[in-house]
């Protein structure tokens, strides 16, 4: 017995939530605020870490297409390595800022994977709508970490790399398995009686 | 004006309707590996939305390739496909199927069904070969990536006991890490090619193949998924011993890993070959955790303790020399039963394949073994007498040599036993498949 997809999707979503409101939490307040507390540190990255395991499930049980599959597969392992990555910096274990860089990198895997098992057109339907949206934030998002892992002082960098993620969580509660986009159907859609 | 175009999108977005990704079957009459007594008037197939149906979009075959369908075309509605069917005999049939999804997407898939017999797994659907060369090379590296990661834990957990250098614990770290890659990955590659063998599809359609039916409805499938998980749990485990520092993650990784390699054991000859018991299973599973830890074991001394460890060389070669000869016991004899239960007459090692590849295997143990003695008694006098000169090349040769018998390994698992007469009913379909 699976969950309907949507359902996983609205999972993701709130944990894409949370990184967002932690992330926007720590550009508002600054990094020194935010850290203050050192468990603070560990939240976003631990949330991205278990959210890339938690991927892990939706790929071995949602074997309806291979695409699929491999999609989730990228996510799981991409999500996996930026944790990863960000605990480590956090905790002090690695020490070079150019880990950073793992983030733009699983940004830029994920969107693609977003777009490539999507072959049909943005308004063809909701679930298309929202594999396009998501998969172009994600990678022009990248640009916000990039910018991060040059200048960790700015605001602007600090608030777009948080607003990619609340995009995308936004984007991801409106998924549904079966819905139009704009009240819009294609005709390849409509059930041919 | 672009707060309002935010506005649209998200009111737009919010109202609810019916639209589709691609088609996904969700029933079908004869249903998975189902057994049927009487002979079905027609094959029903019914999806999750509406799909177009060609006149072959349906094909049921007999289990000699003869094709016992006839015309496919759409069912009561859109959403089902259906084929009328002429009258089946006893035995296995395979259904393949195709459809044009809503989404302008060809999707397929195969099952089977029984008509008084149980069915087999799709793997072994009508058109599907078997294992090809390239799976043999496939299960090589996945040996590989498990000496890598359960060897490296043991190594590290019942050889090198103590706090280690840190360009050891770097290298340990990197050498457990490829092999939860490996394992996820080649686990992956190899799923997908016997996917593809039994849904004999090439690979841009593959891409849209429904592989719910191997992956729930065989042995070789549902090892697939909870090993994936599994190793994806020590994956995270080892990461966070690595992060904390902490023993404890790394003993709950090696009991995990070590206990979701058994997946092999269960989807293997051991476990669904005729023959097979819960004894079979855990003989085949102690003889691969026990070449794990000999290979893996070979590889941790030769490039991670040896490079890095000048200080520790020769007490972890005195305590992996003690822990050896335990390993190579286990191994034969496990391997020994196995191959008495697998080739019930000696003349099956030369006259059987799977018994010649089997006489493969075990010179090159023979090799290895000569080649440990050797290690046994010409390097440890030299490392006691405090010098070590040649003996990672040495290692690494050993290391090779077992590597090597792992690949044997791996055709032997690919190749089929001969099977006595008095054997013949296969175990596997007394398994049937849940329904994805």
């Amino acid at each position: 017995m699976q969950p309907p997809a949507e359902h996983v999707h609205w999972l993701f979503a709130t944990g894409f939530l949370l990184v967002a409101l932690c992330l926007l939490a720590e550009a508002l307040a600054g990094p020194e605020a935010w850290r203050r507390r050192r468990w603070r540190t560990y939240l976003w990255p631990g949330l991205i870490f278990f959210g890339g395991l938690l991927m892990w499930p939706v790929m071995t049980f949602y074997t309806n297409s291979a695409i699929h599959m491999l999609a989730h597969g990228s996510w799981a392992q991409v999500m996996m390595l930026a944790g990863g990555a960000q605990l480590a910096l956090a905790s002090g274990k690695l020490q070079s800022r150019w880990w950073q860089l793992t983030v733009p990198l699983a940004l830029i895997v994920s969107g693609s994977a977003s777009l490539i098992h999507e072959s049909n057109g943005w308004l063809y339907s909701r679930a298309a709508f929202v594999h396009h949206v998501c998969g172009w934030t994600v990678i022009v998002g990248a640009l916000f970490p990039l910018g991060r892992t040059i200048r960790p002082r700015s605001l602007s960098f600090s608030t777009g790399y948080a607003l990619t993620f609340l995009i995308v969580a936004v984007v991801l509660f409106t998924a549904r398995d079966a819905a139009p986009i704009f009240g819009h159907y294609s005709d390849a859609v409509v059930p041919h009686r | 004006m672009t707060r309002v175009a935010v506005l649209v999108a998200l009111v737009a977005l919010a109202v609810p309707g019916a639209a589709w990704a691609h088609a996904s079957l969700v029933g079908a009459s004869p249903d998975f590996r189902q057994r049927i007594e009487r002979t079905p008037a027609r094959v029903v197939l019914r999806f999750d939305q509406p799909v177009k149906a060609f006149g072959n979009s349906i094909a049921v075959y007999t289990a000699a390739g003869k094709v016992v369908s006839r015309t496919a075309g759409p069912g009561a509605d859109a959403f089902h496909v259906q084929v009328p069917l002429r009258a089946l005999r006893t035995g296995a049939y395979t259904v393949r199927w195709h459809a044009l999804s809503a989404d302008g997407h060809v999707v397929s898939g195969v099952y089977t069904f029984g008509v008084r017999v149980a069915a087999p797994p799709p793997t072994e659907a009508y058109g599907a070969s078997g294992p090809t060369r390239s799976e043999h090379v496939v299960r090589w590296l996945y040996f590989l990536a498990l000496s890598l990661l359960v060897g490296g834990l043991g190594f590290r957990l019942l050889i090198l006991r103590g706090p280690a250098p840190a360009a050891l614990e770097r290298r340990f770290y990197i050498a457990a890490g490829l092999g939860v890659l490996g394992l996820l990955e080649v686990g992956i590659l190899a799923f997908l090619l016997r996917a593809e063998d039994a849904l004999q599809l090439p690979f841009g359609r593959l891409l849209y193949g429904d592989l719910s039916p191997i992956a729930r409805g065989t042995r070789f499938g549902s090892a697939f998924v909870a090993m994936t998980l599994g190793f994806a749990a020590v994956g995270a485990l080892v990461f966070f011993a690595w992060l904390t520092g902490r023993r404890a993650f790394l003993w709950v990784a090696f009991l995990l890993a070590a206990a979701f390699s058994s997946g092999l054991s269960l989807s293997g000859h051991s476990g669904v070959d005729a023959g097979s018991s819960w004894v079979s299973q855990t003989a085949d599973w102690i003889h691969l955790t026990a070449a794990s830890l000999w290979v893996g074991g070979l590889i941790q001394l030769a490039l991670v303790v040896w490079p890095t460890a000048p200080e520790l060389r020769r007490p972890a070669f005195f305590a992996f020399a003690r822990l050896a000869p335990v390993l190579i016991a286990v191994l034969l004899g496990a391997g020994v039963y196995l191959s008495v239960l697998r080739l019930p007459q000696l003349s099956d090692l030369w006259s059987a394949g799977y018994g010649r590849v089997l006489l493969v295997k075990l010179s090159l143990v023979c090799l290895a073994l000569a080649w440990g003695g050797a290690h046994h008694v010409l390097v440890r006098p030299r490392l006691a007498a405090g010098r070590g000169g040649g003996v990672r090349g040495s290692l690494l040769g050993e290391g090779a040599v077992a590597m090597s018998v792992l690949l044997a390994a791996a055709v032997l698992v690919d190749s089929n036993p001969p099977v006595p007469d008095s054997r013949s009913q296969p175990a596997e379909p007394a398994q049937i498949a849940q329904r994805p």
